[in-house]
């Protein structure tokens, strides 16, 4: 194994941190003592990627399937000795990956967990939020202030630049340029999206021919092939950033979809409730707590199977 | 293919002629199962034939069951994840079972992290499930072992020490 002396004592050192940031109960002056030693030293920062990336690993199979099958192994390996047992034919179980995050995105400048928002400051002044499961690159250079987002969704708050340098996102669909403004952008896979608070943005796509505008209370998907028309954005874009999801007759399944996008592991509900209207703020920093909103106030049934695997189904109507 | 190719390839294809049966009949032995048998025999000589390797080979039969018998854990590794994993899935209601293809992905990604898993003393890896697959704090985890919370904390370090110098091998490999 190539690891230096200096990596392999800096991994060791990250287990220890991970181990006791991870117990439930860990204290302030415990997070403050691992930040002093996470950018005390490069190689520091480097093993706490790589354990993030082992615990990324981890939680790539929900909890509620993983437990009892790494539990049951032992048990079922001598059983498996014993006979020869064929459950699936092996060919139908070809490569296939896993985990959506590259390398690139797990080493990001800024970065946020799934059920994570941070704020930051930059250099500049200007200030951004990212969402949950959210990655951005900072870019600033002496001709432009340049964001690259990677994955997920931030809203900026631009500062006036003493150097006039311009404020640009780039992303893989497009970029968008702000006006002195406020507002949000997403990445997905096929497309992106800009909703713009206050003031103005331009967005520029390898196939527009020119500049796109959108104003304050607009919205607009793009991607590098074609733009949607400019939209009138609902008030409840942004409520992120104050830790809610404001829905207003939302289909059930979509409220679901965008609360799972807070929280790991699998959130469904039953087919036959899927469009079923809801109405409502539910907070997203506690999702559980969210789901206990929508189960009393909307006499659903909420079944934990683990804290991986929920299922929401219309309650049994009392006899 | 150079001179020394070419040799290689002959080396290989007379290790095939003399030993296949002998080999495809000692896996057959130990998997009951003529079907497996034949792959893993294929699989063996795959693994002779990258190792380039041949040319040296003194001892053809105990070089080839030593590889056969590496493939042959693998496999039962695999298998029996793979058996635990349904009985796990078998405990959830019929209308929450992922659908074949998600099966699939979870069903690889499970391998992968067993690999990582592989060599943790047992007490380690039951910390390391239950806080990381099952949530559990520390103090919970402690009170269901019966352990100090010291011990919980140190065998959770050394769980994941261990598993971060897996994958980074697994990286190099």
């Amino acid at each position: 194994m190539s690891l230096t002396l200096a990596e392999r004592q800096a991994i060791s050192a990250a287990a220890r941190w991970y181990a006791a940031l991870q117990s439930g109960v860990a204290t302030d002056a415990e997070r403050a003592a691992w930040n002093a030693w996470l950018v005390a030293d490069p190689v520091h920062l480097q093993a706490w990627q790589r354990m993030t990336a082992v615990a990324e690993q981890m939680a790539s199979v929900p909890g509620a399937v993983a437990a009892p099958a790494l539990r049951g192994l032992e048990r079922t390996r001598r059983q498996v000795l014993r006979s020869v047992m064929i459950l699936m034919p092996a060919a139908s179980l070809g490569w296939l990956s896993w985990r959506s995050d590259t390398p690139q995105q797990l080493f990001a400048d800024f970065r946020t967990t799934v059920g994570e928002r941070r704020q930051f400051q930059l250099a500049d002044g200007s200030r951004l939020w990212l969402n949950t499961d959210s990655a951005v690159n900072l870019r600033y250079d002496g001709s432009q202030r340049l964001l690259d987002l990677l994955q997920g969704e931030i809203l900026i708050s631009t500062a006036p630049d003493a150097a006039q340098r311009p404020f640009k996102i780039h992303t893989r669909h497009g970029e968008v340029l702000a006006l002195g403004t406020r507002f949000i952008v997403r990445t997905h896979e096929q497309n992106a999206e800009v909703a713009v608070i206050e003031k103005a943005v331009e967005v520029r796509t390898a196939s527009a021919g020119a500049a796109i505008r959108v104003e304050a209370g607009q919205r607009l998907d793009f991607n590098k092939r074609s733009s949607g028309a400019v939209q009138r954005s609902d008030a409840s874009v942004g409520a992120w950033q104050q830790g809610s999801i404001i829905a207003v007759e939302r289909p059930l399944a979509e409220l679901l979809a965008d609360l799972s996008r807070y929280r790991r592991g699998v959130l469904r509900c039953d087919p036959q409730i899927a469009r079923m209207k809801v109405s409502g703020a539910f907070p997203i920093d506690d999702t559980d707590l969210a789901l206990t909103a929508l189960e009393s106030g909307l006499s659903l049934r909420v079944t934990r199977f683990s804290r991986y695997w929920v299922h929401v189904s219309a309650a049994a109507v009392a006899h | 293919m150079s001179a020394n190719d070419a040799s290689l390839h002959t080396a290989v294809n007379d290790l095939y002629c003399e030993h296949h049966g002998w080999l495809n009949g000692w896996l057959r032995q130990r998997l009951g199962n003529a079907f497996d048998a034949a792959d893993l025999t294929q699989d063996t000589f795959v693994r002779v034939l990258k190792a380039r390797s041949a040319l040296e080979i003194r001892e053809p039969r105990p070089y080839l069951s030593r590889i056969a018998n590496g493939l042959l854990i693998d496999l039962f590794r695999r298998r029996s994840l793979e058996q635990s994993y349904l009985q796990a899935l078998a405990a959830m209601p019929e209308a929450l079972q992922p659908s074949p293809e998600e099966q699939a992905i979870m069903l690889q990604a499970l391998v992968e992290i067993d690999r990582l898993l592989q060599g943790l003393g047992p007490k380690v890896k039951q910390v390391l499930i239950l806080s990381q697959f099952d949530g559990l704090t520390y103090p919970q985890i402690a009170a269901q072992l019966g352990i100090s919370l010291r011990s919980v904390n140190k065998h959770m370090a050394k769980a994941m020490e261990h598993c971060c110098l897996m994958q980074i091998q697994m990286q190099l490999a």
